[in-house]
C-alpha cells in the first residue's frame, strides 16, 4: 500500500509541488527563524567566549552584559587578586552606545581596555592593530564597510572623535557590534575614575574555575562571580527570554500554514480518488490498509517538505554570512527535532479528515456508478 | 422461486432487502432464491430499478439482506460479522465493474498485484502472479502501461486479471460490456466464458446487453425485485 501512496502522490505533479512546496515553506519559516536566533545567540556571546577569561566578576546581582550595567570599585580587583587560585585579573569597562560614522549610527558594546590588555581584546583583527590607545578605536569591519569608513577615518562615540586604527571580525550580530577603546578614554567620557565594569579572571593551571568563582564570592562582598560558561549561558538566556514570544508565534504560524496546506492537499487528493478507495473497499481492502495509504501519503509529503525546507535553510546558512557578516545562521539538532516533530503532527492531523471520509465510504457505491 | 443447481458455489435462499421503514419502506429485492454451480455462467437481466444493483451488492457481500441467507461454498455470508466480510470478498470473490475501476496511478501490473498483496501475498510473488495472468489474457506488452494508455478492452482485461489474481470461486460482473464496442464486448464475454469453463469458476453477470445472452448458461429476468422467468441456453 505504500507504493500506492507514492504513486498517488507523484501522479499529480502540480498537487505534489503545492503540497511539498507549501510544507517546505512553512517548515523553512520555522527552521530559518530557529537558525537565525541560534546564530544570534552564538554571536551574542562571541565576546565572552573569546575573552580568554575563566571567570567573569560583576557587580552583585549582575549576571550578563546585554542591557545590563555593572560597576565595581578598584578595591574589588585587589581583593579578587588575593583569592587562592587566581592567576591574573583584568578589568574592562563596558556600556552600550552608538558608534556614529557620518549619518550612520550603529549600536555597539563599547569596551574600555587597559594598556597592554591580554584578555577581552579583539580576537580576529582583519586590518590595523588590536589594542587602541587614547583617541583610537577598533571597530567591526562589516559595520565600518556599511558606514563607508576604513582605517584612518574618524567615528564619534559619546560625543568624542576616535580614529579607526583596527578592524575586527566576528564582532557584529543582528542586534549590535563591539567597539574597543582605551580605558583612559572611557574614564574621561564617563567620568568614572577608579571604577570598572567587569573583571576578567584567569585561574592557575589545574584550578577549577567553578571552585575559584565560589571562593571569590565567599571572600569578596557585593559581587557576582561566574565561570565564563555560566556567564555566556546567562547572556544567551536574556536573548532567549526576549525572543521566546516571537519564536513561539512564528512557530505557530509556520505550523498552521503547514497544517493548512497539507490538510487541503491531502483532502482534495483523497476526494478526487473517492471512487478508487470505494472500489478497493469493495474488493476487500480493510479500512486500516486504506488509512495507512492516506497516512503514508501525508508522511511522504511532509518528509519531502522537511528535507526541502532543511536544504534551503542549509543553503541560507552558508550563503547569508557572505552577504551580511552580522547575520549568521546555525541549524541546531534540537531545532531539527522540533521541526521533525511538527512535521509528523502535521502529517497525522492532516490525514484525520480524509481517513474519516474513507471510513464512511460505502463500498457498494461501485455498483451504483458513484 | 428456487432455481436449483448441482455442485453449488453460491446459494441464496429467500433473500429480501427492504430500505426505510413504515410508509417510506421500499422492497428492492423480494424473496429471491438462486443456486449457481461451479463453472456456471448466470446472466441476470432486467429493467432499471428492478433491484439488480441491490441483488449484486448482496451477492458480493457488500450489503446484508433483510431476510434470507446467502451461502458461498457452504459459508453463510449473511451470518458473518462485518469485519470478516472484507477477507471473504478479497479471497473468494472476483469483481468486474462497468467502468473498469482501475487505480489511475498504478500500471496494469500494479493494479492486479495490489489485490494479491491485500490478500497477504508478498510483493514480489504478487507481481509474478499478476504478470502471469495478464500474459495469459494477452497483455504481456501492456504490463507497465497506466490505465489511461490502455484501450477499453485492455482495461477490462486488466480488471478481469485483477478479479482472478486471488483465485476466487465466484466472479461477479456488473455490466462488463457497457463501455465497450460490440466486438470487444463479445471478446470479453468469450474470455469470461473460457475462464468459467476452463477454471471451473462460477460467474454471475448483471447486464442490459442483449448481445451477450449467448454466452450464459442461464438467463434470469429480474423485475420489481423478483425473478420472473428463467432461460437455460
Amino acid at each position: 500500500m505504500i507504493s500506492l501512496a507514492f504513486h498517488n502522490l507523484f501522479q499529480n505533479k502540480i498537487r505534489m509541488v503545492i503540497s511539498v512546496g507549501g510544507v517546505a515553506l512553512a517548515l523553512l519559516l520555522i527552521l530559518s527563524l530557529d537558525a537565525i536566533f541560534s546564530g544570534v545567540e552564538k554571536r551574542v556571546t562571541a565576546y565572552i567566549d573569546h575573552s580568554g577569561a575563566d571567570i567573569w566578576v560583576s557587580q552583585d546581582d549582575v549576571f550578563n552584559m546585554h542591557m545590563a550595567s555593572s560597576s565595581l570599585p578598584d578595591s574589588v580587583a585587589r581583593k579578587v587578586k588575593t583569592v587562592e587560585g587566581v592567576a591574573s585579573v583584568s578589568p574592562i569597562m563596558y556600556l552600550t552606545n552608538n558608534v556614529v560614522a557620518g549619518d550612520e549610527r550603529n549600536l555597539a558594546y563599547i569596551i574600555g581596555l587597559p594598556e597592554n590588555a591580554k584578555f577581552g581584546i579583539p580576537w580576529k583583527v582583519l586590518g590595523g592593530r588590536d589594542l587602541p590607545e587614547e583617541g583610537e578605536v577598533v571597530m567591526d569591519r562589516s559595520v565600518a564597510e556599511k558606514s563607508g569608513i576604513g582605517l584612518g577615518d574618524d567615528v564619534e562615540i559619546l560625543g568624542e572623535e576616535f580614529e579607526v586604527i583596527g578592524l575586527a571580525g566576528e564582532t557584529s550580530s543582528l542586534t549590535n557590534s563591539i567597539a574597543f577603546i582605551s580605558s583612559k578614554d572611557f574614564e574621561k567620557m564617563r567620568k568614572s575614575y577608579g571604577t570598572f565594569s567587569f573583571l576578567l579572571v584567569k585561574v592557575n593551571k589545574g584550578e577549577s574555575p567553578e571552585a575559584v568563582a565560589a571562593r571569590i564570592e565567599q571572600k569578596v562582598k557585593d559581587i557576582t562571580a561566574q565561570t565564563r560558561i555560566q556567564f555566556a549561558a546567562q547572556e544567551r538566556k536574556v536573548i532567549k527570554d526576549m525572543s521566546t514570544d516571537v519564536i513561539t508565534i512564528m512557530n505557530l504560524i509556520g505550523f498552521l500554514i503547514g497544517l493548512a496546506v497539507m490538510a487541503l492537499t491531502v483532502y482534495t487528493s483523497i476526494l478526487s480518488r473517492r471512487r478508487e478507495y470505494g472500489m478497493l473497499k469493495a474488493l476487500g481492502a480493510r479500512n486500516k490498509d486504506l488509512y495507512f495509504t492516506v497516512l503514508a501519503q501525508a508522511i511522504i509529503s511532509v518528509v519531502l517538505g522537511f528535507l526541502f525546507g532543511l536544504s534551503i535553510t542549509a543553503l541560507l546558512t552558508a550563503a547569508l554570512p557572505l552577504i551580511a557578516s552580522s547575520l549568521i545562521l546555525e541549524i541546531r539538532f534540537t531545532s531539527l527535532l522540533k521541526v521533525g516533530g511538527f512535521s509528523l503532527i502535521i502529517a497525522v492531523v492532516s490525514a484525520v479528515i480524509p481517513i474519516r471520509q474513507i471510513a464512511d465510504l460505502d463500498p457498494a457505491m461501485v455498483f451504483r456508478g458513484k | 422461486m428456487t432455481l436449483p443447481a448441482t455442485n453449488e458455489t453460491l446459494k441464496i435462499t429467500h433473500i429480501t432487502k427492504r430500505y426505510g421503514s413504515g410508509t417510506t419502506e421500499v422492497t428492492a429485492v423480494r424473496d429471491v432464491s438462486l443456486s449457481v454451480s461451479a463453472g456456471e455462467i448466470v446472466l441476470i437481466m432486467g429493467p432499471s430499478g428492478s433491484g439488480k444493483t441491490t441483488l449484486l451488492s448482496m451477492l458480493g457481500a457488500l450489503l446484508k439482506p433483510t431476510e434470507g441467507t446467502i451461502q458461498l461454498n457452504g459459508t453463510v455470508l449473511s451470518a458473518l460479522a462485518e469485519d470478516q466480510l472484507p477477507n471473504i470478498r478479497l479471497k473468494q470473490f472476483g469483481f468486474v465493474f462497468q467502468d473498469f475501476n482501475l487505480l489511475s496511478a498504478l500500471t496494469a501490473l500494479e493494479n492486479v498485484a495490489i489485490v494479491a498483496e491485500l490478500a497477504g501475498t508478498k510483493s514480489g510473488e504478487a507481481k509474478r502472479k499478476a504478470a502471469s495472468i495478464l500474459t495469459e489474457l494477452g497483455l504481456s506488452e501492456r504490463l507497465h502501461f497506466l490505465p489511461e494508455k490502455l484501450s477499453g478492452g485492455e482495461k477490462q482485461r486488466v480488471a478481469i486479471a485483477r478479479a482472478l489474481v486471488n483465485n476466487p470461486s465466484l466472479i461477479l460482473a456488473d455490466e462488463p460490456t457497457a463501455n465497450l464496442d460490440s466486438k470487444i464486448g463479445h471478446e470479453i464475454m468469450r474470455l469470461l466464458r473460457h475462464i468459467a469453463k476452463e477454471q471451473g469458476r462460477s460467474v454471475v453477470i448483471v447486464s442490459h446487453d442483449q448481445r451477450i445472452k449467448d454466452i450464459a448458461d442461464r438467463i434470469l429476468w429480474l423485475e420489481d425485485g423478483e425473478f420472473k422467468e428463467m432461460v437455460t441456453t
